[in-house]
């Protein structure tokens, strides 16, 4: 049941939208996440030695350092695998394919989603609350911190630059509809379209709905459906055609 | 209380929001080579310490970046790169903390 062409479909979705979207045409995401060349903004840039030498000049930064009892393997190992493994967009996905296969969880995750979150692992909220807002075919959420950035960086990882962006976070409030369909999505008029404004307090998830005909997946299957723009509501799972 | 810092310091790398920004694929950070991520790790475990607030290494590092005329919308595929400025900025804090001199690491001897 699993169609590897449905990963590329979702990355396709998002493809020249962001860009436009906010009006940061230079979004280095935007020209990264999907087919189109990448940026040489995040390339590897040195010959193998120049590499080799920085390695070199690295290591013993470390190793002086662990001798001073600054630093230590063990620590260093934590925050690596914190920061690539546990923060970013994969960990919403978990939640939100929780969600689809578990109606007890995905009830508990919408009355309290702080806690419901932190049941699979993901904490580390300073006094913010997690909302969780479920797009259904009558209504669809979309997030945006209007004052700042504020994001939800345990299940999101780091925003993407147009959610910071004066553009997107200014146009989102005034015309949701327009902004979202700048990313590719196109909602039909009867579509309520609600817009919440994260703050130091409160930070929301979308929870996508969950697309159709993708019955035979697993939960870990589904999670990898499940895309970062989605659970900022600027675009869809989508739905299996035909 | 060490619970909290971390978090904190979470939350100020997460937030940068300009030329600073660490180099990412749909909110993923992207290391191309071990050195990069090592030298990211030593950042930010001596600021979940306390030997520095993030705002006093991201000054230094958005000064290399500036001083090298690069952001993620003009790419300069000969500039240094943005590990390079991170792990430069990251010598100057040592130094200007009296931590580490940065000449002791590059003449140690191997043992």
């Amino acid at each position: 049941m699993s169609d590897p062409s449905r990963r590329s479909s979702i990355g396709g979705l998002a493809a020249g939208s962001a860009a436009s979207a906010a009006g940061c045409a230079a979004d280095e995401e935007a020209h990264d996440h999907h087919n189109a060349p990448s940026n040489p903004y995040l390339e590897r840039r040195r010959s193998p030695e120049e590499t080799a030498a920085l390695e070199e000049r690295v290591r013993k930064l470390e190793n002086l350092m662990t001798q001073k009892g600054l630093v230590s393997k063990e620590g260093l190992e934590k925050i690596i695998d914190i920061y690539e493994n546990d923060l970013g967009p994969m960990n919403g996905a978990q939640v939100v394919a929780r969600a689809w296969v578990d109606p007890d969880y995905k009830t508990r995750l919408l009355e309290d989603a702080t806690e419901a979150i932190r049941e699979l692992g993901f904490g580390g909220m300073q006094g913010e609350h997690m909302v969780v807002v479920e797009n259904t075919p009558s209504v669809h959420n979309v997030v945006v911190c209007t004052l700042c950035s504020c994001y939800p960086w345990p299940v999101l990882g780091l925003p993407p630059n147009w959610y910071k962006s004066a553009a997107y976070r200014s146009r989102v409030v005034i015309d949701p509809r327009g902004v979202i369909g700048e990313f590719g999505l196109e909602l039909d008029d009867s579509v309520e379209v609600r817009v919440w404004d994260s703050s130091a307090e409160i930070r929301y998830l979308v929870l996508p709905e969950r697309p159709e005909g993708a019955d035979g997946l697993n939960e870990e299957q589904l999670a990898e459906l499940v895309t970062r723009d989605a659970m900022i509501g600027v675009s869809k799972i989508p739905l299996r055609s035909a | 209380m060490s619970d909290s810092i971390e978090q904190l310091t979470d939350q100020a790398i997460s937030n940068m929001p300009g030329i600073e920004g660490l180099p990412r694929r749909n909110g993923e950070l992207v290391f191309h080579d071990d050195w990069k991520r090592r030298v990211f790790a030593l950042a930010v475990s001596l600021c979940e310490q306390g030997q520095y607030q993030w705002d006093e290494f991201r000054d230094h590092l958005i000064a290399a970046i500036a001083a090298a005329g690069e952001t993620p919308e003009n790419p300069k595929p000969g500039a240094p790169g943005y590990f390079e400025h991170w792990l430069e900025s990251f010598e100057k804090i040592l130094e200007e903390k009296g931590l580490l001199s940065v000449d002791d690491s590059l003449t140690q001897s191997d043992d």
